[in-house]
């Protein structure tokens, strides 16, 4: 599903790569961890692969498709089979929760009757069908969390990419949010996630890509945090 | 995928009212700017027109010295038939010129009583052949220099001196309108970019859920074509109500001379086309940048 063939990255001004000859072959429906200090390139990495950056060298493909040779114009479309989920959850504060789900699928054109009902299944999924009238402001960091999963999720994305999702919530929290995303792993979609969180890693038991410096150090099926 | 036209109305509303001290700001430059050139080409029509009039009844006067003696006036008459560039002359009395004086003051009679027939200068009326205002001007030169002669009168004279003061005035407008057009260029650039910024979360989620790029760029030049259009409507509105005061100025002079410059309606409108056409176009160029700038993946 995704595929990095030596691809290194380094950004303008900065003496050392913030990616450097990073291979990686992540298959349909696995769900991955990347861990490794702060720096070592983990968000580099996840913003490679929906283009948010241009790798310096080395080429990356998506579901079979080498996005190096992407023309502008098709970039949309390769984002919209990539959701993306941050730390700082990214939410528009004008919007209650239903219009920011709503908000994903009106700006890619869907039409009324679709975002009529994906919009509250997707809000029953991640719990918050109850509180599709509320704003951003009126929730607690967990449950904006959650709108910011359902937004990215909505469109039935084939991966979705989360750059340290549980970073600001507590671990009781955080366990709400990985089983979660677990659960949108099971549906088929393939789960990147940034973390810094042994807990969580350790009790998942998934693939864990370690970076340090750039480069990937360690590539280990059902792994653990160190 | 197609744009929706009440997302798109949606949007554009919000980004509007969002800041209304900037977007009164740039509707109201943008109107000045366009007014000043509305003004401009209003007037430049106005000469133009005055120039077609003028050749129209091209007639010139050589008036005569009080004490010209009949020979001396015999041969300006003399060169006056001779001449091929001159169509008609026609001589006038002291009793005709007194009698038009009379008609022309006949509202102030303390002017009328101050005149003695008796002292009236005599005249030849002549209508050239050519309408031309070089012609007629060489002709006028010609005519001075004869004996008896005391002065040539002509119109073309004011309307060369009105004509190229006007063409002063209205290049000095449009140069103006210039200037002015390119401050709000900019203000409508920065007032764009400003409508980015304040969109920036917006704009960031939705290039990554994957919005096109026209999708996330087309509320911003519509809103840039919405102030545009707007400011050009208030410069259309300016200038109708200009053209509104010259004409019932022009109408109480009673001079026909100046009838050129009260455009009919059929005139304003290619000008207040034009003027839409440019409001339009300063809203697309300075949100076009804006958004060329500030949008780029
Ligand atoms: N936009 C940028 N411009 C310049 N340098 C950057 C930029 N983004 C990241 N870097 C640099 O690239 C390197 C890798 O950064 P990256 O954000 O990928 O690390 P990370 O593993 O996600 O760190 P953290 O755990 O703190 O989020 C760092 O040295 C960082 O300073
Ligand atoms: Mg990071």
């Amino acid at each position: 599903m995704i595929k990095l063939e030596k691809v290194t990255k380094e950004y303008p001004g900065q003496t050392a790569a913030a990616l450097k000859d990073a291979d990686a072959d992540i298959a349909k429906g696995e769900f991955v961890f990347l861990v490794g200090p702060s720096g070592s390139g983990k968000s580099t990495f996840l913003r490679l692969i929906n283009k948010q950056e241009e790798p310096d060298s080395g080429r990356i493909f998506v579901a079979g498709k080498d996005i190096g040779k992407l023309s502008n114009w098709k970039v949309p479309m390769l984002r919209r089979n990539i959701g993306a989920v941050f730390q700082d959850y990214k939410l528009l504060p004008t919007r209650t929760v239903g219009e920011n789900v709503s908000f994903a699928l009106e700006v890619i054109g869907r039409p009324r009757h679709v975002i009529g009902s994906q919009v509250p299944a997707i809000c029953e999924l991640v719990g918050l069908g109850d509180q599709m009238e509320k704003y951003p402001h009126q929730l607690s960091g967990g449950e904006q969390q959650r709108v910011s999963i359902a937004r990215a999720f909505v469109n039935r994305p084939l991966i979705l990419l989360a750059d340290e999702p549980t970073g600001n919530l507590d671990p009781q929290t955080a366990i709400g949010i990985m089983r979660l995303l677990d659960r949108i792993n099971k549906t088929g979609t393939t789960v990147i996630m940034a973390s810094h969180d042994r807990g969580i890693v350790d009790t998942m038991r998934r693939r864990v890509i370690e970076l340090s410096g750039g480069e990937i150090v360690r590539d280990q099926a059902r792994g653990v945090y160190e | 995928m197609a744009l929706r036209v009440d997302y798109l109305a949606k949007e554009t509303g919000y980004n509007l009212i969002r800041n209304p001290s900037l977007t009164i700001a740039t509707v109201l430059t943008v109107a000045v700017s366009l007014a000043l050139l509305g003004s401009a080409l209003l007037i430049r029509s106005g000469v133009d027109g005055l120039n077609v009039r003028f050749q129209d009844d091209v007639e010139f006067i050589v008036w005569l010295d009080r004490d010209a003696t009949s020979e001396q006036v015999s041969i300006v008459e003399r060169a006056l038939n001779d001449s091929p560039l001159i169509a008609d002359s026609r001589y006038i009395t002291r009793q005709e010129t007194f009698a038009e004086f009379q008609e022309f003051w006949q509202d102030s009679p303390e002017i009328m009583a101050s005149v003695e027939p008796e002292r009236l200068p005599t005249s030849f009326r002549v209508i050239p052949t050519e309408p031309d205002l070089e012609v007629v001007e060489a002709l006028a030169a010609e005519y001075r220099l004869l004996p008896g002669v005391k002065e040539v009168d002509f119109a073309g004279e004011f309307i060369k001196q009105l004509n190229s003061f006007t063409r002063t005035a209205s290049t000095i407008m449009l140069v103006t309108a210039a200037g002015s057009l390119v401050a709000s260029s900019l203000l409508m650039y920065n007032s764009i970019r400003t409508a980015l910024f304040a969109r920036r979360r917006e704009v960031e989620v939705m290039k990554l859920v994957g919005a096109s790029n026209s999708f996330i760029r087309i509320p911003f030049i519509m809103e840039g074509l919405v102030l545009g259009v707007i400011g050009a409507g208030f410069s259309v509105l300016a200038v109708f109500g200009l053209n509104r005061v010259i004409t019932r100025s022009v109408e109480e002079a009673e001079i026909g001379l100046f009838d050129s410059f009260a455009l009919q309606q059929s005139d304003l409108l290619p000008i207040a086309l034009w003027l839409l056409v440019a409001g339009a176009a300063i809203g697309a160029v300075g949100s076009g940048f804006a958004v060329n700038r500030y949008l780029d993946a």
